[in-house]
């Protein structure tokens, strides 16, 4: 049987659903001869490949470089799954978003510096005015909220794309 | 002294009493319909309409809270009009404000989270407002976080109608309606607030806590206040 | 003190009021309402003052309310005894001495006079005035009164509100009295409910039904409401009737008292009508004063009292139980219901709420019967209903007509229809709460049932009218931010669901919005509509859904194309001239840059946005001039003629050459593409040139022998010499586009062999074809069809005219005929079915003909041509008649039977061109219902790949720069569609230029194009109008006010 090319990705988050996700432990070794993970946080490749068959989405579009990585994750793969709340709400990146971004950057960088006190403009891509969650870019296939979301949920969810089926995760999970 | 009528919810034959809503005699029959500004021991307010029902015959939906029974009434607790809606509902309560659950101190025991949790909401399809809205930390044992208001006015009524100091009220309109203790002064320096701490266990959400809690920590206990309002005889 | 407690006193005081009303001397009264007010009635009233104290004048002087003709306001009643009341209208102080001079001598100000009354049935009784004024118009002749009838408004404008007795002199109280002599409340509800008179606050619900259930209750008090809370916007019937009749509302609740048994009612009126308070309360006071409130009323042991509350204007106030709230001291907000007011209402007690307007029908009711009432209105909805007629008509106002009434009557025979220029598009009925419905639904009856059936509502009784310089998402937007605004937060749905869909509108309206919007804004608005608490939020979504249901086009136009084509919103127009140019030709800079003495720079402007700069400042519609933001000063800047100045400096000139090269300059690398473009005329042409340089090959497949099309076979030299064209299309030719003459497509190439040797093929043939006019006589010799005819002149073989050439038709076709006959030496008689105004036809070009000696005939439509050895000897025409209002929004010509004979040597058919049906249908190209061409009203593709088509195929006979702007965004979607990326706006050129607006607007008057003398043009094929001399095209860039610039002060202030 071919293997399903999996991508999975890490925005604005605490990296929280990528832990989780290797919290599925034992059944890890049923999962991974099924797929060939191509591109993430916990491989090698530098370059989000073509003709990915699931692409799974920690975190929430923060800045200009997540947007380009989502939008190139969506043209790139057949489905596009957000993990947890920051992808699916925006959660807790998103508690930033009733202060406006130049009184966030002058609390943290002048204010709270405590050596060089300049905001850094080089080398760091632009924050957005809002974090936002993946469905307000780009057209998600499958929603899986949860801070993180349970292990169980999550192999649950894995295991239905595998078999070819978008799982119905009602009352399965929720926010938080 | 009220007559007996009969009626069908679901399908389900229930008998009731005049007088009775259509919510009352579903829990009483153990039929389950969504509401977050409903509550037994408090007046129905009608405010949430997540408890909207269909009732044969009538093409409009009437909430279940204030509607009363009549003999011979079928009602539809459930179906694919009354779920898109009570689905929608929610997502407009969740994009009004900033309802952060990862980091709530009731994370776990929320009514907003558990309904949405129960209807399969997975993600909010509208533009967050994120309002930027005041705590107000004043009072020495309780916290109220605008930011997880859902206005339901439970507070409001139970104050008024079972403690009896009406501290809180709803000021503004629209979309700029805000809960107010007192005439709009920081709950800490409320003059009438007992701080009995009702409104706290009545709060469906993590509006109104205690203090002192961490994330998941705030259970509430509002089945107290139905029964005290039984006891006492507020029970409209 | 006159209390009245028997018949005789009654009589007493009436015959006293009847006496005021009809004096022994001249009665002057004048309109005061807040409308006349607004207008200067005030300085009327001291003036009349004034004059009267002077002269020592034996004469009364009265303030009334207004009598419902708003627009025309002041208004003033003069009445000398004998004679009938006559209404002035527009009445100013100065005017004041010469109407009472004229007075005097027994004379009307005839340029005053609006109409007069001869006699006035106020419906509890009849006024006889007099005969007299033959020259004045009675009022119900009078085109904004002639299907009213005033059955609310029977008092209003005629008696002085302030006045109890004059009331009482025209029946009031009499139907009170009538009510507590018979005892007898039942009867009184079962006529009320035979009368089918239901709310008219909007919901439409049986009055007597109403006040039958409080008559049945036992409760020991009981309450009458009156809601006055008046809120929506544009509607202001309840407070006119306040200001002119308050007593007819207190004594409609006064019989609504009695026959409930309720002693207590409450006035809720706003706050911010201050007129009305202030008569309301004197009202009261008098009616106390004359025993007809309070205890013992009329001596018949009834008590009844009112007392007035102020609200503070609160829409949501106008739901009952959140008035009650109101009324008790709390916020104003809704409850569920039930409990019913009707069981538990103000603190506790039963209670009846009812609008102004269903208080004022009560006591005609109880004065005529039910019967009497039921004649009136539709089957369903009997009576009345007071509309307040506002917005984009001629004639705005209070309408009160039967119901039932078609919309068209309230829009085009009361409101006279839209304004010069402008064609209404839509109306909205019942405020914010309403919705719009468009004008080809204008035979909608106006009565609860048939609104709702459109989704919209009757409502408190609101009308604005819209015209196409409203745009139907900003209109949905805005009343979706009042009703925002208005909401009391209580439920979920309203409170945030509004929010949401305002924020989408917003975001719509800057041309932010996103595909999926629509869908969101349906489902939104029904999920508010159907879960809303109170009646606010379940009518708030209206506006948005009816917009949706009926003027989607215009959110996708917003959407998809980023395009709001009424001007509106701004976020997506530079400016109102360049919103309005089908070609949006960046207006305000050319004439900057003209201004600043940039010719090249204006020139190079000019074309990238148009490539036939000096043909279009010839011949352009200019859909600009109606635009204009300088009409508000003075005329709309010349913004043709300054672009065919610039055009002919360059295009004519030794200039030429350095402008070409600055065109090609532009021209991007090939891409190895091939576009077909069928068809040379405007639109193909400009399609070529765009494509060109969009670095495709371009070959252009034309029939006739020349490119050019219509501009070159037909229009006639005189208005566009063929010199200019061919300048034009040397441009295009030198980018590298090629032409195949005398090659007509489906003959000598068919689209297959196009499909398989092109990449893409563009479609711009446009309506070469003849719309038939059958009519007798046709097949004569002499007889013509406008095109040929042209087409025959062009090409130097004219065809024969004799001494009297007759043109059937309107359009610019039919006047470049008969200008063209009269340079021929032959008279030429244009017949056009409609009137002068309604022509299709440039303005300026049928001036021009007449001038010339052609001669029109409006009004007349073709009966039969008569024939006589074989060629023309007459025509027979029907004279017309203007009828209704079509959908056109024009009246439509109706024959009166009446032939006339006109003799003539030729007859021209101008009556319209059409596209070649049959050849697209047999290329397996779909057709629309109307016939034309099918394409996606975005991408212009056509049912078959690649295959794209513009200009007059695709709409119907249009002009020349509609017709290019269709070659323009054609060329921009085949190159996104074969190069699979944009590079259409990187060939539109960017300047630098000075981007300060005028302090103050330039005083230069508008310069209009020279116009040879006419002894020299009518016999002459040269140019007929000349171009503007430089200097008077500096002045005309000079006046632009620039309204391109949006940050200055100015901007800031109108649009906050």
């Amino acid at each position: 049987m071919k293997k399903a090319r999996v991508a999975t990705m890490w925005l604005d988050a605490c990296s929280g659903c990528h832990m989780s996700f290797l919290d599925i432990d034992e059944a890890l070794l049923d999962v991974a001869p099924k797929i060939d993970l191509v591109y993430g946080p916990l491989v090698d490749a530098q370059e989000f490949p073509d003709d990915v068959d699931v692409c799974i989405i920690e975190g929430a579009i923060g800045n200009q470089d997540d947007v380009e990585r989502v939008k190139r994750a969506r043209e790139r793969s057949r489905i596009l799954v957000a993990l947890g709340d920051c992808a699916t709400t925006g959660n807790v990146p998103s508690m930033r978003n009733p202060i406006p971004v130049k009184t966030i950057l002058e609390r943290v960088y002048i204010e709270g510096a405590e050596g060089q006190k300049v905001i850094p403009t080089q080398g760091v891509p632009a924050l957005m005015r809002h974090a936002r969650p993946l469905h307000e870019l780009v057209k998600i296939d499958l929603h899986v909220p949860g801070c993180p979301p349970p292990a169980p949920a999550i192999l649950y969810v894995v295991s239905e794309l595998l078999a070819g089926r978008i799982p119905d995760l009602k009352s399965k999970v929720r926010f938080g | 002294m009220s007559e007996q009528i009969t009626m069908r919810i679901d399908g389900q034959v229930c008998t009731a009493k005049e007088g009775q809503t259509i919510i009352e005699v579903a829990q009483a029959n153990g039929r389950y319909i969504p509401s977050l500004c409903h509550m037994p021991g408090l007046s129905a307010d009608g405010c949430c309409r997540l408890c909207l029902v269909e009732v044969t015959g009538l093409n409009r939906l009437l909430p279940a809270c204030t509607t009363p029974v009549r003999n011979g009434m079928s009602v539809v607790t459930d179906s694919e009009r009354l779920n898109q809606n009570r689905l929608m509902a929610l997502e407009l309560l969740f994009s009004e404000r900033n309802h952060i659950c990862a980091v709530c101190v009731s994370n776990g025991h929320c009514e907003l989270q558990g309904l949405a949790q129960q209807l399969g909401l997975t993600h909010i399809h509208f533009t967050y407002n994120y309002p930027k809205l005041p705590v107000d930390v004043s009072h020495p044992r309780f916290v109220l976080d605008h930011n997880r208001c859902i206005l339901c006015a439970r507070c409001v009524r139970v104050c008024d109608e079972v403690e009896g100091a009406h501290v809180w009220d709803i000021a503004g309109r629209g979309i700029n309606s805000m809960l107010v203790s007192d005439l709009q002064r920081p709950w800490g320096e409320s003059q009438s607030c007992t701080s009995c701490g009702k409104c706290v266990q009545v709060c469906p959400t993590g509006a109104l806590v205690e203090k002192g809690h961490a994330v998941e920590e705030m259970t509430k206990r509002n089945a107290v206040v139905t029964q005290l309002a039984i006891k006492r005889g507020t029970h409209p | 003190m006159t209390r009245i407690r028997d018949l005789s006193t009654f009589n007493a005081v009436r015959t006293t009021g009847l006496g005021k009303l009809r004096p022994h001397h001249v009665r002057i009264a004048v309109g005061m309402g807040t409308c006349g007010t607004g207008n200067g009635a005030e300085a009327v009233y001291s003036a009349f003052a004034d004059a009267i104290f002077q002269r020592g004048l034996d004469a009364t002087l009265v303030s009334t309310g207004c009598f419902g003709f708003c627009a025309e306001e002041p208004l003033v009643n003069l009445y000398s005894p004998g004679q009938p009341l006559v209404i002035l209208h527009r009445v100013r102080s100065e005017q004041v001495n010469q109407i009472l001079d004229g007075l005097l001598e027994k004379n009307i100000p005839e340029a005053l006079a609006l109409c007069k009354i001869e006699q006035w049935d106020h419906i509890t009784a009849q006024i006889d005035y007099g005969a007299g004024y033959p020259m004045v118009p009675l009022w119900n002749e009078v085109p904004f009164f002639q299907n009213q009838k005033k059955i609310v408004l029977r008092n209003c404008g005629i008696i002085n509100p302030d006045d109890i007795e004059e009331y009482i002199a025209v029946g009031g109280y009499q139907s009170l009295y009538k009510v507590l002599i018979d005892r007898m409340p039942e009867l009184v509800l079962e006529q009320l409910k035979a009368s089918k008179l239901r709310g008219r606050g909007g919901a439409g619900f049986s009055t007597g039904m109403k006040l039958e259930f409080l008559f049945k209750s036992n409760a020991a008090q009981k309450y009458l409401i009156c809601n006055a809370d008046e809120g929506d916007p544009g509607a202001y019937m309840n407070r006119n009737e306040i200001e002119g009749d308050p007593h007819s509302l207190l004594e409609g609740m006064a019989i609504g008292g009695y026959i409930t048994g309720a002693t207590k009612g409450i006035i809720y009126v706003r706050a911010e009508y201050p007129l009305a308070v202030n008569r309301l309360n004197k009202a009261i006071a008098q009616a106390r004063e004359y025993g007809l409130l309070g205890q013992d009323i009329l001596g018949r042991g009834f008590d009844f009292d009112i007392e007035l509350v102020e609200g503070a204007g609160a829409f949501v106030c106008g739901e009952e139980t959140a008035l009650i709230a109101s009324l008790e001291g709390r916020a104003g907000r809704p409850r569920p219901r039930p409990p019913f007011p009707a069981e538990k209402g103000l603190w506790g007690c039963p209670t009846d709420i009812n609008n102004v307007e269903t208080w004022y029908n009560l006591a005609p009711i109880v004065a005529r019967g039910p019967a009497w009432f039921t004649e009136t209105g539709s089957t369903t909805s009997a009576g009345t209903k007071v509309i307040s007629l506002v917005g984009k008509v001629r004639n705005t106002g209070l309408v009160e007509m039967p119901l039932g009434t078609p919309l068209s009557q309230y829009v085009y025979d009361a409101g006279g229809g839209a304004a010069d220029g402008h064609s209404i598009k839509a109306v909205q009925t019942g405020g914010p709460s309403g919705g719009c419905i468009p004008h080809d639904l204008f035979d909608t009856p106006v009565d609860y049932e048939s609104l709702a059936k459109l989704g919209s509502i009757m409502g408190s009784g609101g009308m604005v009218v819209m015209d196409d310089d409203n745009c139907m998402v900003d209109v949905a937007r805005y009343f979706v931010e009042f009703t925002r605004s208005e909401s009391c937060g209580k439920c979920t749905p309203c409170r945030v669901g509004l929010d949401k869909a305002l924020r989408t509108l917003t975001r719509i309206t800057k041309g932010e919005g996103r595909e999926e919007d629509l869908v969101e804004l349906e489902e939104l608005g029904r999920m508010i509509r159907d879960t809303s608490l109170c009646g606010l939020g379940q009518s708030a979504p209206n506006p948005v859904l009816t917009a949706l249901r009926h003027f989607r086009h215009e959110f996708e136009d917003h959407i998809r194309a980023k395009r709001c084509h009424a001007g509106v919103c701004l976020e997506l127009a530079l400016s109102p001239c360049e919103n309005s140019c089908p070609l949006h030709m960046n207006i305000p800079r050319f004439l900057q840059l003209y201004k600043e003495g940039r010719l090249a720079d204006a020139f190079e402007s000019v074309i990238m946005d148009n490539p036939l700069p000096a043909s279009t400042g010839r011949v352009c519609q200019h859909p600009c001039d109606n635009r204009c933001r300088r009409q508000g000063i003075d005329e709309s800047v010349n913004m043709r003629e300054v672009h065919r100045v610039i055009a002919d400096a360059v295009l004519l000139s030794d200039q030429f050459e350095e402008a070409v090269g600055r065109v090609l300059a532009k021209k991007r690398k090939a891409t190895g593409k091939k576009v077909a473009v069928v068809g040379a005329g405007p639109t193909g042409l400009t399609a070529a040139f765009y494509l060109a340089l969009l670095g495709h090959e371009v070959m252009v497949f034309e029939a006739h022998a020349d490119a050019g099309g219509m501009l070159r076979y037909a229009l006639p030299e005189y208005r566009l010499p063929n010199s200019v064209l061919d300048r034009e299309i040397e441009i295009i030719r030198r980018l590298g586009v090629k032409f195949t003459f005398n090659t007509a497509i489906g003959e000598d190439i068919t689209l297959n062999d196009l499909g398989s040797q092109y990449n893409a093929v563009f479609l711009s043939i446009g309506t070469w074809k003849e719309s038939q006019l059958y009519l007798p006589g046709n097949e004569l010799a002499g007889v013509f069809v406008a095109l040929p005819f042209l087409e025959a002149e062009a090409k130097a073989e004219p065809m024969q005219l004799g001494n009297h050439v007759v043109v059937i038709g309107g359009g610019n076709a039919a006047i470049d005929c008969a200008r063209t006959v009269v340079r021929r030496g032959s008279a030429a008689t244009v017949i056009y079915r409609r009137d002068r105004g309604d022509m299709p036809a440039i303005p300026e070009e049928v001036d021009a003909a007449e001038k010339e000696g052609v001669r029109f005939r409006f009004l007349a439509t073709p009966h039969r041509i008569i024939g006589e050895r074989g060629g023309v000897k007459a025509i027979e025409v029907t004279k017309t008649r203007l009828g209704e209002f079509d959908t056109s929004g024009r009246r439509r010509p109706v024959a009166t039977g009446e032939v006339q004979v006109v003799s003539c040597t030729n007859v021209i058919l101008a009556v319209g061109e059409d596209v070649d049906r049959d050849f697209y249908r047999s290329a397996g190209l779909t057709i629309t219902e109307s016939g034309m061409l099918q394409v996606d009203r975005y991408s212009l593709e056509s049912s078959r790949e690649n295959f794209y088509a513009g200009g007059d195929l695709i709409t119907g006979a249009s002009n020349v720069s509609n017709a290019m702007s269709y070659g323009k965004d054609a060329a921009r979607n085949i190159d996104a569609r074969l190069t699979g990326d944009s590079h259409f706006d990187g060939l539109i050129p960017t300047f630098q230029y000075d981007q300060t607006a005028p302090a103050e607007p330039s005083k230069s008057p508008r310069h209009h194009a020279h116009d040879l003398p006419v002894a020299i043009r009518a016999k002459s094929f040269e140019e007929a109008t000349t171009a503007l001399k430089p200097e008077e095209a500096f002045e005309e860039a000079c006046r632009c006010l620039r309204c391109d610039i949006r940050d200055s002060a100015h901007f800031a202030v109108s649009h906050r």
